[in-house]
Protein backbone atom coordinates (compact mmCIF):
# COMPACT_ATOMS: atom_id res chain seq x y z
CA UNK A 1 0.00 0.00 0.00
CA UNK A 2 2.72 2.54 1.25
CA UNK A 3 4.33 1.41 -2.29
CA UNK A 4 1.89 2.16 -4.22
CA UNK A 5 1.29 5.67 -2.89
CA UNK A 6 4.77 6.49 -3.02
CA UNK A 7 4.82 5.71 -6.84
CA UNK A 8 1.61 7.62 -7.41
CA UNK A 9 3.41 10.55 -5.67
CA UNK A 10 6.31 10.07 -8.00
CA UNK A 11 4.27 9.12 -10.52
CA UNK A 12 2.42 12.77 -10.69
CA UNK A 13 5.16 14.89 -10.10
CA UNK A 14 6.60 14.03 -13.51
CA UNK A 15 3.31 13.57 -14.97
CA UNK A 16 2.42 17.13 -13.83
CA UNK A 17 5.64 17.76 -15.93
CA UNK A 18 4.16 15.99 -18.66
CA UNK A 19 0.92 17.96 -18.11
CA UNK A 20 2.75 21.57 -19.10
CA UNK A 21 4.01 20.37 -22.08
CA UNK A 22 1.13 19.06 -23.19
CA UNK A 23 -0.48 22.29 -22.40
CA UNK A 24 1.86 24.00 -24.52
CA UNK A 25 0.34 21.54 -27.37
CA UNK A 26 -2.34 22.37 -26.73
CA UNK A 27 -2.59 25.68 -26.10
CA UNK A 28 -0.45 26.58 -29.75
CA UNK A 29 -2.75 24.57 -31.32
CA UNK A 30 -5.91 25.78 -30.69
CA UNK A 31 -4.79 29.35 -31.39
CA UNK A 32 -3.24 27.98 -35.03
CA UNK A 33 -4.93 24.76 -35.63
CA UNK A 34 -1.21 23.32 -36.30
CA UNK A 35 1.05 21.44 -34.13
CA UNK A 36 3.85 22.91 -32.63
CA UNK A 37 6.43 19.98 -32.48
CA UNK A 38 9.21 22.20 -31.04
CA UNK A 39 7.14 22.17 -28.04
CA UNK A 40 9.27 19.66 -25.59
CA UNK A 41 12.25 21.75 -27.17
CA UNK A 42 11.19 24.80 -24.81
CA UNK A 43 11.28 22.41 -22.15
CA UNK A 44 15.13 21.56 -23.01
CA UNK A 45 15.60 25.15 -23.74
CA UNK A 46 14.59 25.80 -19.68
CA UNK A 47 16.42 23.14 -18.41
CA UNK A 48 19.67 24.69 -20.39
CA UNK A 49 18.69 27.99 -18.90
CA UNK A 50 19.15 26.93 -15.62
CA UNK A 51 22.12 25.01 -16.04
CA UNK A 52 23.66 28.29 -18.16
CA UNK A 53 22.58 30.74 -15.39
CA UNK A 54 23.11 29.17 -12.19
CA UNK A 55 25.81 26.78 -12.77
CA UNK A 56 27.68 28.80 -15.75
CA UNK A 57 27.35 32.42 -14.43
CA UNK A 58 27.06 30.85 -10.95
CA UNK A 59 23.92 33.14 -10.30
CA UNK A 60 21.75 32.62 -7.49
CA UNK A 61 18.72 30.03 -7.86
CA UNK A 62 16.20 32.59 -8.07
CA UNK A 63 17.20 34.75 -10.38
CA UNK A 64 18.85 32.00 -13.21
CA UNK A 65 14.63 31.03 -12.82
CA UNK A 66 13.88 35.09 -13.69
CA UNK A 67 16.51 34.90 -16.22
CA UNK A 68 15.76 31.97 -17.85
CA UNK A 69 11.66 32.50 -18.16
CA UNK A 70 11.91 36.39 -19.44
CA UNK A 71 14.70 34.42 -21.95
CA UNK A 72 11.85 31.79 -22.66
CA UNK A 73 8.89 34.86 -23.45
CA UNK A 74 11.81 36.51 -25.69
CA UNK A 75 12.41 33.02 -27.28
CA UNK A 76 8.73 32.11 -27.83
CA UNK A 77 7.90 35.73 -29.47
CA UNK A 78 10.82 35.40 -32.25
CA UNK A 79 9.47 31.28 -32.33
CA UNK A 80 6.36 33.03 -33.55
CA UNK A 81 8.05 35.82 -36.08
CA UNK A 82 10.37 33.22 -37.51
CA UNK A 83 8.91 30.01 -37.68
CA UNK A 84 5.30 30.08 -37.91
CA UNK A 85 3.90 33.90 -38.71
CA UNK A 86 5.60 33.46 -42.41
CA UNK A 87 3.66 30.75 -43.02
CA UNK A 88 0.36 31.53 -41.25
CA UNK A 89 -1.56 31.74 -44.47
CA UNK A 90 -0.45 28.25 -45.38
CA UNK A 91 -1.76 24.60 -44.80
CA UNK A 92 -1.14 22.53 -41.71
CA UNK A 93 1.60 20.38 -43.29
CA UNK A 94 4.04 23.21 -44.04
CA UNK A 95 3.64 25.06 -40.30
CA UNK A 96 4.28 21.80 -39.15
CA UNK A 97 7.11 21.01 -40.86
CA UNK A 98 8.25 24.30 -40.14
CA UNK A 99 8.00 23.52 -36.28
CA UNK A 100 9.95 20.31 -37.15
CA UNK A 101 12.67 21.97 -38.91
CA UNK A 102 13.26 24.58 -35.81
CA UNK A 103 12.89 21.38 -33.13
CA UNK A 104 15.66 19.90 -35.27
CA UNK A 105 17.89 22.98 -35.15
CA UNK A 106 17.30 23.69 -31.55
CA UNK A 107 18.24 20.39 -30.70
CA UNK A 108 21.25 20.49 -32.83
CA UNK A 109 22.20 24.24 -31.76
CA UNK A 110 22.66 23.25 -28.36
CA UNK A 111 24.38 19.69 -28.75
CA UNK A 112 27.10 21.67 -31.10
CA UNK A 113 27.01 24.68 -27.95
CA UNK A 114 27.45 22.23 -25.01
CA UNK A 115 28.11 18.98 -26.61
CA UNK A 116 26.19 15.61 -25.92
CA UNK A 117 27.11 15.59 -21.95
CA UNK A 118 24.60 15.93 -19.25
CA UNK A 119 24.57 18.30 -16.71
CA UNK A 120 22.67 18.20 -13.26
CA UNK A 121 21.48 20.81 -11.68
CA UNK A 122 20.36 21.17 -7.86
CA UNK A 123 16.73 21.12 -6.58
CA UNK A 124 14.30 24.31 -5.88
CA UNK A 125 15.10 23.77 -2.36
CA UNK A 126 17.62 22.41 0.23
CA UNK A 127 14.43 20.62 2.04
CA UNK A 128 14.73 17.05 2.30
CA UNK A 129 10.95 16.71 1.89
CA UNK A 130 8.31 15.41 4.29
CA UNK A 131 7.83 12.14 5.73
CA UNK A 132 4.02 10.53 6.25
CA UNK A 133 4.48 7.40 8.22
CA UNK A 134 6.73 5.68 5.38
CA UNK A 135 5.68 7.41 2.98
CA UNK A 136 8.65 10.17 1.55
CA UNK A 137 7.33 13.16 0.03
CA UNK A 138 10.54 14.48 -1.77
CA UNK A 139 10.73 18.43 -1.86
CA UNK A 140 11.40 18.68 -5.62
CA UNK A 141 8.54 16.66 -6.51
CA UNK A 142 6.19 18.68 -4.14
CA UNK A 143 7.29 21.75 -5.53
CA UNK A 144 6.97 20.14 -9.38
CA UNK A 145 3.05 19.47 -8.55
CA UNK A 146 2.77 22.53 -5.97
CA UNK A 147 3.47 24.65 -8.98
CA UNK A 148 1.38 22.54 -11.51
CA UNK A 149 -1.34 22.84 -9.46
CA UNK A 150 -0.98 27.03 -9.16
CA UNK A 151 -0.44 27.00 -12.74
CA UNK A 152 -3.65 25.40 -14.11
CA UNK A 153 -5.56 27.53 -11.67
CA UNK A 154 -4.10 30.30 -12.63
CA UNK A 155 -4.51 29.45 -16.37
CA UNK A 156 -8.18 28.82 -15.42
CA UNK A 157 -8.61 31.91 -14.29
CA UNK A 158 -7.16 33.82 -16.78
CA UNK A 159 -9.08 32.08 -19.44
CA UNK A 160 -12.39 32.12 -17.87
CA UNK A 161 -12.61 35.24 -15.81
CA UNK A 162 -10.78 38.04 -18.00
CA UNK A 163 -12.10 39.77 -21.26
CA UNK A 164 -8.28 38.52 -22.77
CA UNK A 165 -8.90 35.07 -22.20
CA UNK A 166 -12.44 35.48 -24.26
CA UNK A 167 -10.36 37.60 -26.92
CA UNK A 168 -7.87 34.42 -26.95
CA UNK A 169 -11.08 31.46 -26.66
CA UNK A 170 -12.83 33.48 -29.73
CA UNK A 171 -9.20 33.72 -31.70
CA UNK A 172 -8.63 29.85 -31.48
CA UNK A 173 -12.83 29.37 -32.28
CA UNK A 174 -12.79 31.84 -35.35
CA UNK A 175 -10.09 33.68 -36.76
CA UNK A 176 -11.99 35.45 -39.29
CA UNK A 177 -14.65 36.32 -37.23
CA UNK A 178 -12.18 37.46 -34.11
CA UNK A 179 -10.38 39.88 -36.36
CA UNK A 180 -14.15 41.69 -38.36
CA UNK A 181 -15.00 41.93 -34.29
CA UNK A 182 -11.47 44.10 -33.91
CA UNK A 183 -9.52 41.56 -31.70
CA UNK A 184 -5.34 41.60 -32.79
CA UNK A 185 -5.74 38.45 -34.12
CA UNK A 186 -1.78 38.36 -35.18
CA UNK A 187 -1.29 39.87 -31.16
CA UNK A 188 -3.11 37.02 -29.43
CA UNK A 189 -1.14 34.18 -31.14
CA UNK A 190 1.70 35.94 -30.31
CA UNK A 191 0.60 36.10 -26.62
CA UNK A 192 -0.27 32.20 -27.07
CA UNK A 193 3.21 31.71 -28.71
CA UNK A 194 4.69 33.66 -25.69
CA UNK A 195 2.99 31.97 -22.73
CA UNK A 196 3.54 28.36 -24.37
CA UNK A 197 7.21 29.00 -24.65
CA UNK A 198 7.18 29.80 -20.81
CA UNK A 199 5.24 27.14 -19.86
CA UNK A 200 7.29 24.72 -21.66
CA UNK A 201 10.86 26.36 -19.70
CA UNK A 202 8.70 26.08 -16.43
CA UNK A 203 8.69 22.57 -17.35
CA UNK A 204 12.46 22.25 -17.92
CA UNK A 205 13.24 24.29 -14.98
CA UNK A 206 10.40 21.54 -12.74
CA UNK A 207 12.17 18.67 -14.23
CA UNK A 208 15.79 19.30 -15.03
CA UNK A 209 16.56 18.66 -11.06
CA UNK A 210 15.37 14.81 -11.50
CA UNK A 211 16.68 14.31 -14.64
CA UNK A 212 19.73 14.81 -16.88
CA UNK A 213 19.69 17.87 -18.67
CA UNK A 214 20.73 16.56 -22.36
CA UNK A 215 19.68 17.76 -25.55
CA UNK A 216 17.52 13.95 -25.69
CA UNK A 217 15.30 15.65 -22.80
CA UNK A 218 13.19 17.64 -25.60
CA UNK A 219 12.25 14.34 -27.06
CA UNK A 220 12.18 12.54 -24.13
CA UNK A 221 9.38 15.08 -22.82
CA UNK A 222 7.84 15.61 -25.99
CA UNK A 223 6.77 12.35 -26.62
CA UNK A 224 5.55 11.72 -23.53
CA UNK A 225 3.49 15.21 -23.25
CA UNK A 226 2.28 14.81 -27.30
CA UNK A 227 0.66 11.21 -26.42
CA UNK A 228 -0.70 13.09 -23.50
CA UNK A 229 -2.31 15.71 -25.23
CA UNK A 230 -4.03 12.76 -27.83
CA UNK A 231 -5.38 10.78 -24.62
CA UNK A 232 -6.68 14.09 -23.47
CA UNK A 233 -8.96 13.87 -26.69
CA UNK A 234 -6.24 16.41 -29.11
CA UNK A 235 -7.23 20.69 -28.16
CA UNK A 236 -9.14 20.08 -24.92
CA UNK A 237 -7.23 21.36 -21.82
CA UNK A 238 -8.40 19.14 -18.79
CA UNK A 239 -7.73 16.58 -20.97
CA UNK A 240 -4.44 17.33 -21.79
CA UNK A 241 -3.54 18.15 -17.92
CA UNK A 242 -5.58 14.41 -17.36
CA UNK A 243 -3.19 12.53 -19.99
CA UNK A 244 -0.15 13.93 -18.23
CA UNK A 245 -0.80 12.64 -15.14
CA UNK A 246 -2.35 9.15 -16.54
CA UNK A 247 1.01 9.01 -18.44
CA UNK A 248 3.35 9.85 -15.57
CA UNK A 249 1.71 7.47 -13.01
CA UNK A 250 1.17 4.55 -15.19
CA UNK A 251 5.11 4.44 -16.28
CA UNK A 252 6.30 4.65 -12.90
CA UNK A 253 4.17 1.67 -12.14
CA UNK A 254 5.02 0.11 -15.18
CA UNK A 255 8.76 1.09 -14.43
CA UNK A 256 8.64 -0.48 -10.72
CA UNK A 257 6.47 -3.49 -11.49
CA UNK A 258 6.88 -4.77 -14.96
CA UNK A 259 10.30 -3.21 -15.97
CA UNK A 260 12.66 -0.62 -15.85
CA UNK A 261 14.01 -0.74 -19.27
CA UNK A 262 10.64 -0.32 -20.74
CA UNK A 263 9.80 2.40 -18.98
CA UNK A 264 9.14 4.94 -21.81
CA UNK A 265 6.72 2.59 -23.70
CA UNK A 266 3.82 2.48 -21.29
CA UNK A 267 2.83 5.42 -22.31
CA UNK A 268 2.79 4.42 -25.83
CA UNK A 269 0.94 1.49 -24.99
CA UNK A 270 -1.70 3.39 -23.06
CA UNK A 271 -2.08 5.94 -26.02
CA UNK A 272 -2.70 3.24 -28.18
CA UNK A 273 -5.41 1.63 -26.04
CA UNK A 274 -6.80 5.23 -26.45
CA UNK A 275 -6.98 5.15 -30.29
CA UNK A 276 -8.12 1.97 -30.74
CA UNK A 277 -11.30 2.20 -27.77
CA UNK A 278 -11.39 5.79 -27.03
CA UNK A 279 -10.62 8.24 -30.01
CA UNK A 280 -12.14 10.90 -29.17
CA UNK A 281 -10.12 11.88 -25.96
CA UNK A 282 -11.03 11.17 -22.20
CA UNK A 283 -13.32 13.58 -21.98
CA UNK A 284 -14.76 13.26 -25.28
CA UNK A 285 -17.26 15.68 -26.80
CA UNK A 286 -19.48 16.53 -29.42
CA UNK A 287 -16.93 18.21 -32.65
CA UNK A 288 -19.46 21.11 -32.25
CA UNK A 289 -18.74 21.77 -28.66
CA UNK A 290 -15.04 21.70 -28.87
CA UNK A 291 -13.96 25.12 -30.11
CA UNK B 1 -20.97 63.34 -49.97
CA UNK B 2 -21.81 59.68 -49.12
CA UNK B 3 -20.87 57.60 -46.09
CA UNK B 4 -19.49 54.64 -48.17
CA UNK B 5 -18.47 55.15 -51.98
CA UNK B 6 -17.28 51.97 -54.02
CA UNK B 7 -15.76 52.98 -57.29
CA UNK B 8 -14.79 50.72 -60.01
CA UNK B 9 -14.23 47.86 -57.13
CA UNK B 10 -12.83 44.93 -58.68
CA UNK B 11 -12.06 41.52 -56.46
CA UNK B 12 -11.03 37.83 -57.35
CA UNK B 13 -10.67 34.70 -55.35
CA UNK B 14 -7.35 33.46 -57.05
CA UNK B 15 -8.30 32.53 -60.57
CA UNK B 16 -12.19 33.47 -60.01
CA UNK B 17 -12.83 36.64 -60.57
CA UNK B 18 -16.22 37.67 -58.38
CA UNK B 19 -16.51 41.69 -59.03
CA UNK B 20 -15.82 43.82 -61.71
CA UNK B 21 -15.74 47.53 -61.65
CA UNK B 22 -18.63 47.83 -59.08
CA UNK B 23 -19.46 51.33 -57.92
CA UNK B 24 -22.18 51.94 -55.19
CA UNK B 25 -23.01 54.64 -52.64
CA UNK B 26 -24.65 54.92 -49.26
CA UNK B 27 -25.55 58.10 -47.86
CA UNK B 28 -25.83 58.40 -44.03
CA UNK B 29 -28.81 57.10 -42.47
CA UNK B 30 -29.68 55.04 -45.43
CA UNK B 31 -30.53 51.31 -45.33
CA UNK B 32 -29.72 50.44 -49.14
CA UNK B 33 -30.43 46.74 -50.30
CA UNK B 34 -27.59 44.84 -52.05
CA UNK B 35 -29.46 42.12 -54.19
CA UNK B 36 -28.73 39.64 -56.66
CA UNK B 37 -28.56 35.69 -57.22
CA UNK B 38 -26.70 32.98 -55.66
CA UNK B 39 -22.84 33.62 -56.51
CA UNK B 40 -23.48 37.27 -57.68
CA UNK B 41 -20.57 38.86 -55.63
CA UNK B 42 -23.12 40.15 -52.77
CA UNK B 43 -21.19 38.80 -49.78
CA UNK B 44 -17.35 39.33 -51.93
CA UNK B 45 -18.89 43.51 -52.21
CA UNK B 46 -19.14 43.04 -48.28
CA UNK B 47 -15.92 41.12 -47.94
CA UNK B 48 -13.84 44.27 -49.57
CA UNK B 49 -15.54 46.91 -47.71
CA UNK B 50 -14.81 45.24 -44.35
CA UNK B 51 -10.71 44.10 -44.97
CA UNK B 52 -11.50 40.32 -45.43
CA UNK B 53 -10.81 40.59 -49.39
CA UNK B 54 -8.20 43.09 -50.32
CA UNK B 55 -9.59 44.33 -53.66
CA UNK B 56 -8.19 44.02 -56.79
CA UNK B 57 -8.53 47.54 -58.31
CA UNK B 58 -10.88 50.66 -57.82
CA UNK B 59 -11.17 52.83 -54.89
CA UNK B 60 -13.70 52.26 -51.01
CA UNK B 61 -13.74 55.35 -49.75
CA UNK B 62 -15.35 55.78 -46.43
CA UNK B 63 -16.29 59.27 -44.89
CA UNK B 64 -13.58 60.44 -47.40
CA UNK B 65 -10.97 58.34 -46.55
CA UNK B 66 -9.99 55.43 -48.59
CA UNK B 67 -10.03 51.81 -46.73
CA UNK B 68 -9.08 49.75 -49.69
CA UNK B 69 -7.29 46.81 -48.34
CA UNK B 70 -6.96 47.86 -44.60
CA UNK B 71 -6.83 45.34 -42.55
CA UNK B 72 -10.34 44.21 -40.85
CA UNK B 73 -9.21 45.08 -36.94
CA UNK B 74 -8.58 48.32 -38.38
CA UNK B 75 -11.96 48.74 -40.65
CA UNK B 76 -13.65 47.62 -38.17
CA UNK B 77 -12.29 50.45 -35.28
CA UNK B 78 -13.37 52.99 -38.00
CA UNK B 79 -17.05 52.30 -37.29
CA UNK B 80 -17.66 49.57 -39.95
CA UNK B 81 -19.50 46.19 -38.73
CA UNK B 82 -19.49 43.25 -40.44
CA UNK B 83 -21.96 41.24 -39.84
CA UNK B 84 -20.92 38.24 -41.98
CA UNK B 85 -23.09 35.21 -43.66
CA UNK B 86 -23.67 32.37 -41.48
CA UNK B 87 -23.83 34.32 -38.12
CA UNK B 88 -20.37 32.88 -37.16
CA UNK B 89 -21.32 32.75 -33.30
CA UNK B 90 -18.04 31.73 -30.96
CA UNK B 91 -19.47 28.43 -30.12
CA UNK B 92 -17.54 27.69 -27.09
CA UNK B 93 -18.25 31.34 -25.36
CA UNK B 94 -21.62 32.28 -23.62
CA UNK B 95 -24.15 34.38 -25.37
CA UNK B 96 -22.95 37.41 -23.03
CA UNK B 97 -19.27 36.57 -24.06
CA UNK B 98 -20.32 36.59 -27.60
CA UNK B 99 -21.95 39.94 -27.19
CA UNK B 100 -19.21 41.40 -25.41
CA UNK B 101 -16.85 40.59 -27.40
CA UNK B 102 -18.65 43.04 -29.91
CA UNK B 103 -16.87 45.72 -28.25
CA UNK B 104 -13.34 44.73 -29.36
CA UNK B 105 -12.90 47.65 -31.46
CA UNK B 106 -13.45 50.57 -29.31
CA UNK B 107 -12.24 51.24 -25.89
CA UNK B 108 -15.12 50.87 -23.31
CA UNK B 109 -14.25 50.04 -19.59
CA UNK B 110 -16.01 47.15 -18.13
CA UNK B 111 -19.02 49.37 -16.63
CA UNK B 112 -19.78 50.60 -20.33
CA UNK B 113 -19.74 47.23 -21.50
CA UNK B 114 -22.17 45.75 -19.72
CA UNK B 115 -24.47 48.63 -19.88
CA UNK B 116 -24.07 47.95 -23.75
CA UNK B 117 -24.35 44.45 -23.33
CA UNK B 118 -27.54 45.28 -20.87
CA UNK B 119 -29.15 47.20 -23.72
CA UNK B 120 -28.82 44.17 -26.27
CA UNK B 121 -30.25 41.87 -24.02
CA UNK B 122 -33.60 44.80 -24.04
CA UNK B 123 -33.42 45.35 -27.85
CA UNK B 124 -33.44 40.99 -28.08
CA UNK B 125 -35.36 40.00 -24.87
CA UNK B 126 -35.37 36.11 -26.28
CA UNK B 127 -31.73 35.92 -25.72
CA UNK B 128 -31.74 37.13 -21.90
CA UNK B 129 -32.66 33.41 -20.87
CA UNK B 130 -29.70 31.97 -22.90
CA UNK B 131 -27.36 34.64 -21.57
CA UNK B 132 -25.05 32.04 -20.32
CA UNK B 133 -25.67 29.26 -22.37
CA UNK B 134 -22.29 28.43 -24.84
CA UNK B 135 -23.42 29.95 -28.21
CA UNK B 136 -23.60 26.28 -30.42
CA UNK B 137 -27.02 25.80 -28.43
CA UNK B 138 -28.70 28.10 -29.80
CA UNK B 139 -31.13 27.98 -32.80
CA UNK B 140 -30.26 29.97 -36.07
CA UNK B 141 -32.78 32.64 -35.26
CA UNK B 142 -31.29 33.49 -31.77
CA UNK B 143 -27.90 32.97 -33.53
CA UNK B 144 -29.11 35.68 -35.90
CA UNK B 145 -30.07 38.07 -33.17
CA UNK B 146 -26.73 37.25 -31.41
CA UNK B 147 -25.05 38.21 -34.45
CA UNK B 148 -27.01 41.35 -35.11
CA UNK B 149 -26.09 42.11 -31.22
CA UNK B 150 -22.11 41.65 -31.47
CA UNK B 151 -22.39 43.47 -34.42
CA UNK B 152 -24.32 46.48 -32.72
CA UNK B 153 -22.04 46.48 -30.02
CA UNK B 154 -19.12 47.64 -31.88
CA UNK B 155 -21.66 50.89 -32.40
CA UNK B 156 -20.94 51.32 -35.71
CA UNK B 157 -21.40 54.08 -38.16
CA UNK B 158 -22.29 51.93 -40.62
CA UNK B 159 -23.71 48.02 -39.98
CA UNK B 160 -23.17 45.45 -43.08
CA UNK B 161 -25.69 42.65 -42.65
CA UNK B 162 -25.37 39.81 -45.30
CA UNK B 163 -28.34 37.61 -45.57
CA UNK B 164 -29.80 38.30 -41.67
CA UNK B 165 -33.68 36.26 -43.26
CA UNK B 166 -31.32 33.07 -44.40
CA UNK B 167 -32.93 30.23 -42.87
CA UNK B 168 -35.36 31.90 -40.80
CA UNK B 169 -39.20 31.45 -40.08
CA UNK B 170 -41.27 34.20 -41.37
CA UNK B 171 -42.14 35.45 -38.03
CA UNK B 172 -38.46 35.55 -36.99
CA UNK B 173 -37.65 37.33 -40.50
CA UNK B 174 -40.26 39.86 -39.29
CA UNK B 175 -38.65 40.35 -36.23
CA UNK B 176 -35.29 40.72 -37.40
CA UNK B 177 -36.39 43.31 -40.48
CA UNK B 178 -38.33 45.24 -37.32
CA UNK B 179 -35.17 45.68 -35.22
CA UNK B 180 -33.10 46.68 -38.32
CA UNK B 181 -35.78 49.46 -39.03
CA UNK B 182 -35.23 50.50 -35.47
CA UNK B 183 -31.19 50.04 -35.59
CA UNK B 184 -31.29 52.37 -38.06
CA UNK B 185 -33.49 54.70 -36.12
CA UNK B 186 -30.60 55.40 -34.04
CA UNK B 187 -28.94 57.04 -36.94
CA UNK B 188 -26.97 54.22 -38.08
CA UNK B 189 -26.42 53.19 -41.95
CA UNK B 190 -27.32 49.95 -42.98
CA UNK B 191 -25.93 48.14 -45.78
CA UNK B 192 -28.33 44.95 -46.60
CA UNK B 193 -27.77 41.87 -48.60
CA UNK B 194 -30.11 39.64 -48.99
CA UNK B 195 -31.77 37.24 -51.32
CA UNK B 196 -35.10 38.24 -49.84
CA UNK B 197 -35.50 40.53 -51.98
CA UNK B 198 -39.25 41.30 -51.08
CA UNK B 199 -38.33 41.88 -47.37
CA UNK B 200 -35.47 43.88 -47.88
CA UNK B 201 -36.88 46.09 -50.65
CA UNK B 202 -39.56 46.61 -48.00
CA UNK B 203 -37.26 48.45 -45.86
CA UNK B 204 -34.85 49.82 -47.99
CA UNK B 205 -34.56 53.18 -49.41
CA UNK B 206 -32.62 52.36 -51.50
CA UNK B 207 -31.38 49.19 -54.05
CA UNK B 208 -28.69 47.79 -55.99
CA UNK B 209 -29.41 44.86 -58.10
CA UNK B 210 -25.80 42.47 -59.09
CA UNK B 211 -25.78 40.18 -61.45
CA UNK B 212 -21.83 38.02 -61.83
CA UNK B 213 -20.24 40.12 -60.50
CA UNK B 214 -21.56 43.61 -61.88
CA UNK B 215 -24.01 45.95 -61.14
CA UNK B 216 -27.09 45.51 -63.38
CA UNK B 217 -29.50 48.00 -62.20
CA UNK B 218 -30.41 50.48 -59.15
CA UNK B 219 -33.05 52.38 -57.78
CA UNK B 220 -35.69 53.21 -55.45
CA UNK B 221 -37.24 49.78 -54.12
CA UNK B 222 -40.38 50.79 -55.98
CA UNK B 223 -38.70 50.88 -59.26
CA UNK B 224 -36.81 47.72 -59.27
CA UNK B 225 -39.85 46.25 -57.54
CA UNK B 226 -42.15 47.06 -60.36
CA UNK B 227 -39.16 46.53 -63.58
CA UNK B 228 -40.24 43.53 -65.21
CA UNK B 229 -36.79 42.90 -66.27
CA UNK B 230 -35.31 42.22 -62.67
CA UNK B 231 -38.05 41.17 -61.41
CA UNK B 232 -37.76 38.15 -63.81
CA UNK B 233 -34.54 37.57 -63.77
CA UNK B 234 -33.30 38.38 -60.64
CA UNK B 235 -36.23 39.03 -57.97
CA UNK B 236 -39.00 36.68 -59.27
CA UNK B 237 -37.80 33.64 -58.44
CA UNK B 238 -36.45 34.30 -54.91
CA UNK B 239 -39.38 36.28 -54.16
CA UNK B 240 -41.62 33.02 -54.73
CA UNK B 241 -39.08 30.98 -53.07
CA UNK B 242 -38.54 32.91 -49.88
CA UNK B 243 -42.85 33.43 -49.96
N1 LIG C 1 -13.59 31.51 -51.01
C1 LIG C 1 -13.85 31.52 -52.31
N2 LIG C 1 -13.00 30.94 -53.18
C2 LIG C 1 -13.26 30.95 -54.51
N3 LIG C 1 -14.34 31.51 -55.06
C3 LIG C 1 -15.23 32.09 -54.25
C4 LIG C 1 -15.03 32.12 -52.83
N4 LIG C 1 -16.08 32.77 -52.28
C5 LIG C 1 -16.88 33.12 -53.30
N5 LIG C 1 -16.37 32.72 -54.48
C6 LIG C 1 -16.96 32.95 -55.81
O1 LIG C 1 -17.15 34.33 -55.97
C7 LIG C 1 -18.38 34.60 -56.59
C8 LIG C 1 -19.21 35.53 -55.72
O2 LIG C 1 -19.51 34.88 -54.48
P1 LIG C 1 -20.27 35.58 -53.30
O3 LIG C 1 -20.12 34.72 -52.12
O4 LIG C 1 -19.86 36.98 -53.19
O5 LIG C 1 -21.77 35.52 -53.84
P2 LIG C 1 -23.11 35.90 -53.12
O6 LIG C 1 -23.79 36.89 -54.01
O7 LIG C 1 -22.88 36.31 -51.73
O8 LIG C 1 -23.92 34.53 -53.19
P3 LIG C 1 -24.88 33.83 -52.11
O9 LIG C 1 -26.21 34.45 -52.31
O10 LIG C 1 -24.88 32.41 -52.54
O11 LIG C 1 -24.31 34.05 -50.76
C9 LIG C 1 -19.03 33.25 -56.84
O12 LIG C 1 -18.76 32.89 -58.17
C10 LIG C 1 -18.32 32.33 -55.89
O13 LIG C 1 -18.26 31.03 -56.43
MG1 LIG D 1 -23.35 35.49 -49.93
Amino acid sequence: MSIALQLLFTGIGIGAVYALVALGFVLIYRATNVVNFAQGQFAMLGAFGMVITTEGLGLPYWLGILLTLAAMALFGALFNLGVYYPLRHRSFLPVVISTIGASILLTNGVLATYGPEPATLPGLTDLPGLNFGGLFLDSQYLAIIAITLVLVVLQYLFFERTLLGKKLQATSQDKEMASLLGIPVAGMIMLTFVYSAVLGGIAGILVAPILFVSVGLGAQIALKAFAASIIGGFGDIPGAIAGGLAIGVIETFGAFYISVPYKDAYAFVLLFAFLLLRPQGLFGEKVSQKA
Amino acid sequence: MSLLELREVDAAYGAVQALRGVSLSVARGEIVALLGANGAGKSTTLRAISGLLRPAGGTILFDGQPIGGLHPERVVRLGIAHVPEGRRVFPGLSVRENILLGASNRRASRAEMAQDASAMFALFPDLVRFADAPGWTLSGGQQQMLALARGLMAKPTLLLLDEPSLGLAPLIVQQVFRIIRQIRETGTTVLLVEQNARVALSIADRGYVLETGRLAVSGAPAELWNNEEVRAAYLGGRVAKAG
